[in-house]
């Protein structure tokens, strides 16, 4: 009997079903139409890639057992697994096998009753065809090899005649898979070639030799057939911390970060960062920033791709900004695109520091980017900038997902050294953990520099934060997905990770102690009052727990411009200090003050002016120069807003005779001139239509034949088959991708000729009857009959294939 | 949250809430390896630096002692990424060694054997290291001593100098303690000098560096080489010798400019080792004239550059710097701490003060209004010229005349920049002038005189700056200085913080003209005294030259 995935699906009680679309969400994305179109989604290899990636090393490792014990029909019985797999001493216990088994059915990846169970044959194809890194069986090798596996007595005084050299060969190959290469098998006098010609090993290739089954399992006759199993995850040595000081050294260090982030944006909004050609802030920008903020580079880069991913810097052009007036005089230079602090910015900076925080580590959590990249050189040797498109990392957020998860389940304070967490992952994700060793081993110090761990262990609020921002989105409570984007600065639903930090957070203070070398030091995080009074009468000297600024003449000075009066500023310090205003302080406001408006700076026009100060009253008095807008600057001086030709003509008007002067005061004498209108230029040429182009034969001879190409092709494309022609234009012909797929690699096998639609490198859909010859890593590669060229085609950019009638 | 006294700032400034029940205790835990930056009323700045971090390690504290200090007393949490950086500093110091090795001599060792392949790789290291030996250790021609110490601290790597000095030519030494005692910070400042081999002290002026120098020569009982900035200060020294030793005069020789004596103990001035003709040093055998087993540099903020040279080559003896603050105007600090040693003491102004050893002084800036005259010339001045102006302002001269009278029995000193301005104030206060050009003999005359109170009042320029000892001085009217310089302006507060006989407050005023760029420099002045903790008061010019208040 035998039983298919749809079978047994449909046996399936509901809520087996629901934990398997629980396990395995891509199956019902989109909803399958019924249960064979499930099955055949739960087969296909990506849907299995998918659900095998994430099994633990033990469950892979009974995943192999399962299949080591199928029955040539393809049958297994959970009793021949237990015998593989608990029986032998370095196993597993009996209730964890059984549990593995169980795990593996839930996920159907494995099918069937107990004593009959499938491996989804789609989980061959993935892990490959050696099961436990054990070879083929002795028969489907060489004949050789298969008496010598039929008599284990034989077998076993063979292995033990191995001269060392080859013995220590074979037990490379037993541990370490069953393939192996080798210079030249054929040597027999190497100690690969001896065990060639003993039939221990087979060589299926010129340098590649395969280690039979049987005699991998008499190899391992000491651990077990399927090697050392690993049911346990390996354990953490290092001492975990006390979760209080993870949590202290953590919310410090979430302090710095959000207070860097402001200094880093507050410096580039200062002086923005032009856009680099090729995209991003090169990497002298980011240096100058770094220096600015007086950080370490690798720090900058990381805060900016993070406040880039919260959506608090963006490009924008030059002009989009405030000098909107200045930018109108250069246009060259003031066009080019700038990265610059968005809106988001002042809502995020205006925010408390804890909601600060989540923002930008829920971003840096679900961030593509790995800013660990920013300042290597990329293949071509340039260096890489930040925000630029190499950083792009797309697995960047599940393998951070997947190690802070790690840390998470190890409890609170545990804190293992980057080794052990990479072993750990490891165990959890074998077939993902050494693509990720990197990221992992940058996101221990992205995750520090953050405050998401604090010496080395998750801390409270990163914890809170990792289960809100990774929880499965909940449909439901925004039906139409509104919430989503609609404020960029914050990640939607970190609430719980903000008010664990919160507790965390020093108290905020009002009061300030200023001293007499006229500084002010505010003992703890400023209240946002006092913050905002502080930042327009001081300057910032020091910051991080608590923040140090200094009174200068100019703070002061911008304080009296921004309406304060010297009154205002004695009664603010007065107010907010904890101790006597000093002195030195006092006389700084008010000297600052007595300067203040010493100098008054207005806009005029034109000016008037004489000695005689009667004249001048006289003409201020003067009824008819009102509209001028005339006014007394001084007794010989009046200004006006109106031009000086229009103040020259209406004094002359009037009566006066003034004169007007240059810079130097000399008088400037001027004759009327009659206006003229701007110069137009004569009439051009003008050419005849009809008269013969001046072009030599040979570009005439291309013309023609440029045009008879496009003839044939137009001929041609009479031919091509509906479903080629019609594509991608929306119509019932229209063919799936996966379809044309399928016809290609047919065509393939069969080297038969196919219509192919494509779109071109200018976005044009043509056909061309080509003979397919191979597909493979994206591509098609096909001959052209009619020119008896080998084209290669995209495989994305094809749109139908069709057999050739 | 500990609420402790300390605020760690991200920029490695240390925030020490003075008012805070912990602060002693928790200022005492800092001190070793944080420099105290600033310390006025409530809040005192300290900052942490590599060099001081590794000042902190060569005397024997490692970096859990810090670590815990910071987190003992700091009243948020500390940047997780700062500690980490600590520890990291601090473990620098001493990976690489210099030691004596009994068949190679000098030898360079490395602790860690990258760090080792790292440094001789280095092209600042070309030609001082020899053959190696083996992994980790390579030799060191004794002669670049030095100058490899220099080149490892740039690198980041400062080496323990653990190579031992020799004895030099031993000479009974003994302090004369009849009717005086070592003061115990003084004592306590010559021990930990000599545990450490060589190294700097670092006094506040007229707290007695003389004494730490002299017990220091009686710990070596050696022949000495004391170098001071000149010879007044020289004769100074001696003098302090005779009192305080069993040193007698003949025993100490002067080698100045004037006299060119070398005696067991020797006094040469700065200037005179760092004479050129033809381009070459001329004096350079002094340092071999005898087997120095001690050599004293007193105000080392002051060496000049190529004194650093010739110590590069005396690495084998000790070596003793004094000075009353190891900030230097050219930032050589890396130097001072490669060649003449680590610091060994150091002990804020403060707490000396009130240990009652300096009297405590208040600081005046008296702000005088100028004429509308001196207004206008000063506005149409060059840029250059306007602070000569300001400074030398005619309006000042009464204001200075008021303060003197105001004192009258007081010793007065008025110190300014500008001769021209001196000479008048000399004429209009009928003082004598001491300046530049005044020959050592009349110097001495007029000191004398001041010292024993036949005079009260005192002209100085520029030359007042430096070692010379007025004890009796209570009042200092500074009318013009060198464009705010800190170090100035700590030379010239020395003057009138020395030890006085009765516990009288010590007054320093500083005239300053209103509205001019001599009232911002005065603001520097002003800064530096606040951070220095000195009470600051601004007054009008009216309010002294008006009729003085009974109660005063």
């Amino acid at each position: 009997m035998n039983l298919t995935l749809t079978d047994a699906l449909r046996d399936l009680p509901d809520d087996g079903l629901v934990t398997l679309f629980r396990l395995r969400p891509d199956l019902i994305v989109p909803v399958p139409a019924d249960l064979s179109a499930l099955a055949a989604r739960a087969q296909s290899r990506i849907s299995v890639t998918r659900a095998v990636d994430r099994l633990d090393r033990f469950h892979l490792e009974i995943l192999d057992a399962v299949r080591l014990a199928e029955e040539p029909d393809g049958i297994a019985a959970t009793d021949e697994v237990l015998a593989l797999a608990a029986a032998p001493a370095e196993g597993a216990s009996a209730a964890q096998v059984r549990a593995a088994i169980h795990h593996l059915r839930a996920r159907a990846l494995v099918f069937g009753p107990e004593d009959a169970m499938h491996v989804v044959p789609t989980v061959a194809e993935v892990l490959g065809p050696y099961p436990a890194g054990l070879g083929r069986p002795g028969a489907d090798l060489a004949p050789s090899t298969a008496e010598l596996v039929a008599d284990p007595a034989r077998l076993r005084r063979t292995v033990l005649s191995a001269p060392p050299a080859a013995r220590a060969a074979l037990e490379r190959l037993a541990t370490d898979g069953p393939v192996g290469t080798c210079a030249d098998p054929d040597d027999h006098d190497s100690p690969v070639g001896w065990l060639v010609s003993r039939g221990l090993v087979v060589a299926i290739s010129l340098t590649t030799v395969e280690l039979p089954r049987e005699v991998g399992l008499l190899l391992r006759r000491d651990t077990g057939p399927l090697g050392t199993l690993h049911p346990d995850p390996p354990p953490v040595a290092t001492p975990p911390v006390d979760p209080d000081q993870a949590d202290a050294a953590g919310t410090a260090q979430a302090m710095e970060a959000v207070r860097q982030t402001e200094a880093l944006l507050e410096a580039l909004a200062s002086e923005p960062a032009p856009v680099l050609r090729t995209g991003g802030v090169g990497v002298r920008d980011l240096r100058r920033l770094a220096r600015t903020t007086g950080l370490d580079e690798p720090v900058a880069a990381l805060l900016l791709e993070t406040a880039h991913a919260a959506g608090l810097v963006a490009e924008a052009d030059a002009d989009a900004g405030g000098d909107q007036g200045r930018a109108g005089g250069r246009h060259g230079s003031g066009a080019a695109p700038q990265t610059r602090p968005t809106g988001s910015y002042d809502a995020w900076r205006s925010a408390p520091l804890a909601e600060r925080w989540c923002a930008l580590a829920g971003a840096w959590l679900v961030m593509t980017r790995a800013p660990a990249l920013v300042g290597q050189r990329n293949g071509g040797g340039r260096l890489i900038g930040a925000l630029a498109d190499q950083v792009e990392q797309t697995g960047a957020p599940a393998a951070r997902r997947a190690a802070l998860r790690a840390l998470a389940d190890l409890g609170p304070g545990a804190a293992p050294s980057t080794e052990e967490l990479l072993g750990l992952l490891a165990w959890r994700t074998p077939r993902r953990a050494d693509a990720r060793r990197e990221t992992t081993r940058h996101l221990r110090t992205e995750a520090a520099q953050l405050g998401v761990t604090g010496r080395g262990a998750l801390t409270s609020y990163g914890a809170a934060l990792l289960a809100e921002v990774t929880a499965p989105p909940e449909p439901d409570r925004d039906p139409l997905g509104v919430r989503n984007g609609a404020d960029a600065g914050a990640v939607a639903g970190t609430a719980k990770a903000a008010s664990v930090l919160e507790r965390l957070l020093p108290e905020p203070v009002d009061q300030v102690l200023v001293q007499a070398d006229l500084t002010v030091v505010v003992p703890g995080p400023p209240e946002p009052t006092l913050a905002a009074e502080l930042e327009l009468v001081t300057e910032p000297e020091s910051a991080g727990g608590a923040s140090v600024h200094r009174v200068t003449r100019d703070s002061v000075r911008r304080a009296l411009d921004a309406g304060y009066a010297a009154e205002d500023l004695h009664a603010l310090f007065a107010r907010r200090a904890r101790t006597a205003v000093p002195q030195a302080l006092s006389y700084l406001i008010d000297d600052v003050a007595r300067s203040h408006g010493g100098l008054r700076v207005g806009s005029a026009h034109a000016y008037l002016r004489s000695d005689d100060q009667a004249l001048v009253t006289q003409v201020l008095a003067d009824r008819r120069m009102a509209p001028l807008g005339l006014r007394r600057l001084a007794p010989t001086v009046l200004a006006s807003s109106a031009s000086t030709t229009r103040l020259l003509g209406a004094l002359r008007e009037a009566g006066y005779a003034p004169v007007p002067e240059d810079t130097s005061g000399a008088a400037v004498l001027v004759r009327p001139r009659g206006r003229r209108a701007p110069s137009r230029s004569a009439a051009g040429v003008v050419t005849d239509p009809f008269a013969a182009p001046r072009m030599s034969t040979p570009r005439l001879l291309g013309i023609v034949e440029d045009i008879r190409h496009g003839d044939a092709a137009a001929r041609a494309a009479r031919r091509v088959p509906a479903a080629v022609r019609h594509n991608g234009r929306g119509d019932g012909a229209s063919q799936t991708h996966t379809e044309a797929m399928a016809v290609l690699q047919q065509a393939v096998r069969d080297r038969a000729l196919v219509w192919v639609g494509y779109v071109d490198a200018h976005g044009a859909t043509t056909s061309r009857l080509l003979r397919p010859v191979s597909i493979g890593a994206g591509y098609l590669r096909a001959e052209d009959e009619r020119t008896d060229t080998l084209h290669t085609f995209a495989l994305h950019r094809i749109t139908a294939a069709t057999r050739d009638a | 949250m500990s609420g402790g006294p300390l605020i760690v700032q991200s920029d490695r400034t240390l925030l020490l809430e003075v008012d805070h029940p912990d602060a002693d205790e928790c200022r005492t835990a800092i001190a070793p390896f944080a420099e105290l930056e600033r310390s006025p009323e409530h809040v005192h700045t300290y900052r942490l630096t590599p060099l001081g971090l590794w000042n902190a390690r060569a005397a024997g504290h490692d970096a859990e002692q810090v670590v815990d200090a910071l987190l003992r007393f700091s009243r948020y949490p500390v940047p997780h990424a700062l500690l980490v950086d600590v520890a990291e500093t601090m473990d620098r110091y001493g990976r690489l060694q210099l030691l004596h090795d009994p068949a190679h001599g000098l030898v360079l060792r490395g602790l860690d054997p990258a760090v080792l392949v790292e440094v001789t790789r280095s092209k600042r290291l070309a030609g001082m290291l020899g053959a190696r030996i083996d992994d980790d250790t390579v030799t060191v021609h004794p002669s670049e001593r030095g100058r490899l110490k220099q080149a490892l601290l740039k690198l980041g790597w400062p080496a323990d100098d653990l190579a031992g000095y020799v004895d030099g030519e031993a000479h009974p030494i003994a302090l004369d303690t009849a009717d005086w005692q070592l003061r115990p910070y003084q004592e306590q400042a010559t021990e930990q000098f000599w545990a450490g081999g060589s190294g700097v002290v670092v006094l506040p002026c007229g707290a007695g560096k003389t004494l730490v120098g002299a017990a220091a020569m009686a710990r070596a009982s050696a022949t000495t080489l004391i170098l001071v900035t000149n010879t007044v200060a020289g004769r100074q020294w001696k003098r302090e010798l005779v009192a305080r030793t069993s040193l007698t005069a003949d025993e100490i020789g002067e080698y100045s400019g004037e006299r060119k004596e070398i005696r067991p103990v020797t006094i040469a001035t700065y200037q005179v080792l760092t004479t050129r003709r033809n381009g070459a040093f001329t004096h350079l055998d002094l340092f071999g004239a005898r087997d120095w087993g001690l050599v004293i540099y007193d105000e080392v903020h002051l060496l000049p550059a190529p004194i650093f040279r010739f110590t590069a080559d005396l690495q084998a003896r000790r070596r003793l710097g004094l000075t009353a603050t190891l900030v230097r105007e050219d930032g050589r600090e890396g130097d001072v701490f490669s060649l003449i040693g680590p610091k060994r003491y150091d002990a804020p102004w403060r707490d000396i003060e009130a240990q009652g050893w300096i009297a405590p002084a208040d600081c005046t800036e008296v702000r005088v209004t100028l004429t509308d005259a001196e207004r206008m010339s000063y506005a149409t001045a060059e840029a250059e010229d306007r602070y000569r102006l300001a400074a030398t302002a005619r309006t000042k001269l009464p204001v200075v005349k008021a303060l003197v009278d105001r004192h009258a029995d007081d010793q007065v000193l008025v110190i300014g920049g500008y001769l021209d301005q001196l000479h008048e104030l000399g004429e209009y206060l009928d003082a004598p002038v001491v300046q530049g050009t005044t020959t050592n003999k009349r110097r001495e005359k007029l000191f004398e005189e001041f010292r024993r109170g036949e005079l009260s009042t005192l002209v100085l320029s520029r030359v007042g700056n430096f070692s010379i000892d007025l004890p009796e001085a209570g009042v200092m009217v500074q009318v013009s200085g060198t464009f705010g310089s800190r170090q100035e302006e700590a030379q010239r507060l020395g003057r009138v913080l020395r030890p006085k006989g009765d516990q009288r407050q010590a007054h320093f005023y500083t005239v300053v003209a209103r509205d001019t760029v001599d009232t911002d420099y005065a603001a520097h002045r002003q800064r530096f005294l606040a951070e220095q903790g000195y009470a600051y008061s601004i007054v009008d010019a009216d309010d002294i030259l008006g009729p003085r208040l009974p109660t005063d």
